[in-house]
């Protein structure tokens, strides 16, 4: 049975056996924060892609990350697996966390609940398009001080307005 | 422009009251001066903190602790880009002005970058230990920072801090597993690296400090110190290692750890530019400054980039 399991209307096949067991595994790894933004769920970063549950009980989850580089895809998978193995139908079978070569993550994959945080949290924007990025702070537009800030998915501006210090995250 | 304040009463009792400073405000020059001197400090420990780790990249066991060791890189280095950015804001120095001082040995930065990290065992401690008591004077600076512009850098800086931590924890449990060779590393590292950490919180806060009253840190030196011994202490010699406090005393009732007296002299060496990898460490730092040059001119020369084009 194939159901529109991760709600984003994305149209991607998931094979499943168990409605409910996928929606509870999906909020499961809904409880899985990014190691690097507290608060923001892995799902709302737009890092899960697939969750297949086989006739054997066995799931597979598939995730994208930011970039292939990142350092913290062992740790995110480490986490994932503990959630889900945690999950009410899934203990005692195999929980297969990959990360996926395709496709790339993009800033579109980020759901307007993490992009809401980021600005308000961790005064972060995100580059959509080629536009002048937004100040996460006053709205006033921001000029690129660096292409690359502390990782290497963010970027460096200045609020022209406000002369805040803004990251901004981009593909 | 921003608000004024009719005298530094009326500024205290506006800090006093949760009031958070923009970096447009007219602030009293005492107030100014103290945040900047905490920032541009708290930069320049990013910059030769991330130097430090970027030594470690060639020679890190194992991918995937290289990848990370080389994120980490990239972190400290874009950590004290964004401090460089909000401390020069405020209009004390410019940010060339603070790396030509932090070269000619005139500014401060955290005393155990004075000391040199000669085995991985060292770096497994520095990442694990120091960056620890680290992030734990960051987030006493956090939790109640008057100075907008810092506060809400420092939120995201503490943030990536908390996953280094992890991958520092998970370093140590390695080496702490590991064979007796690794075993014997660690416990040199510990020995070498315990005290520096201990005095990296400094002296006991005194009463006036004005860091403390005007709500830039929110936590005396000794709490966060003593928090991190009772942390640190147990933890390890659970691992079955050695403090190497010989007056370490453990209360069982209160089941509470406390550390001997501490010698304050090593860190006043460091302070004065005088620890032991003090002098290699900002040559190396200038150095290194000098090489890339050519970088910063090419940048400074290129024609202006179209927004977006290199996304």
């Amino acid at each position: 049975m194939n159901v529109d399991l991760l709600g984003d209307g994305s149209g991607h096949a998931h094979t499943l056996h168990d409605r409910t067991l996928g929606d509870r595994i999906r909020a499961a790894m809904a409880t899985v924060d990014d190691p690097e933004y507290p608060g923001i769920s892995i799902v709302d970063l737009g890092l899960l892609e697939s969750i297949d549950v086989r006739p054997d009980g066995d799931v597979a989850i598939g995730l994208v990350p930011t970039f292939s580089g990142c350092p913290a895809l062992t740790m995110i998978a480490d986490d994932v697996r503990a959630a889900v193995a945690a999950v009410d139908g899934v203990a005692g079978s195999r929980v297969d966390v990959r990360w996926l070569t395709g496709p790339a993550w993009t800033v579109e994959r980020l759901t307007a609940e993490a992009r809401r945080t980021m600005a308000t949290e961790f005064t972060v924007a995100v580059r959509i398009g080629h536009g002048p990025v937004p100040c996460p702070r006053c709205g006033g537009d921001t000029v690129e001080e660096s292409m690359f800030g502390p990782s290497r998915c963010r970027a460096v501006h200045v609020c022209r307005s406000c002369t805040e210090v803004v990251e901004v995250m981009r593909a | 422009m921003g608000r004024t304040w009719e005298s530094m009463d009326a500024f205290e009792a506006f800090l006093d009251d949760g009031g958070i400073v923009e970096v447009d405000d007219d602030m009293p020059d005492a107030y100014r001066r103290a945040v900047f001197a905490f920032i541009e400090m708290h930069a320049n420990s990013e910059l030769m903190g991330g130097l430090t780790e970027r030594d470690w990249i060639p020679r890190t066991p194992g991918l995937r602790h290289k990848m990370a060791v080389l994120a980490k890189t990239q972190d400290e280095i874009g950590h004290g880009h964004l401090l460089y950015m909000v401390a020069a804001d405020m209009g004390c120095k410019t940010r060339r002005e603070m790396i030509e001082d932090l070269f000619a040995g005139k500014s401060k930065f955290h005393n155990v970058f004075h000391y040199r990290a000669k085995t991985w065992g060292d770096q497994v401690a520095i990442s694990f230990l120091v960056d620890a008591a680290a992030l734990a004077s960051q987030q006493a600076v956090f939790k109640n920072c008057s100075y907008g512009p810092y506060r809400r850098i420092l939120k995201r800086i503490i943030s990536e801090e908390g996953f280094h931590m992890r991958m520092g924890e998970e370093r140590m449990m390695l080496i702490a597993e590991g064979t007796d060779l690794q075993r014997t590393m660690f416990q040199q590292s510990l020995d070498d690296w315990w005290w520096p950490a201990l005095q990296l919180f400094g002296p006991d806060s005194k009463p006036d400090d004005v860091l403390l009253r005007w709500h830039i840190k929110s936590e005396r030196n000794e709490v966060l110190r003593a928090r991190w011994v009772q942390k640190f202490a147990p933890l390890l010699i659970s691992y079955g290692f050695t403090i190497p406090d010989p007056d370490l005393v453990h209360d069982p009732g209160a089941d509470t750890w406390t550390a001997g007296p501490i010698d304050w002299e090593p860190l006043k060496r460091t302070l004065a530019m005088d620890g032991p990898d003090s002098t290699r460490r900002i040559a190396d730092a200038a150095a290194n400054w000098a090489d890339t040059r050519w970088v910063r001119e090419a940048m400074d020369t290129a024609p202006e980039r179209t927004a977006g084009a290199i996304a």
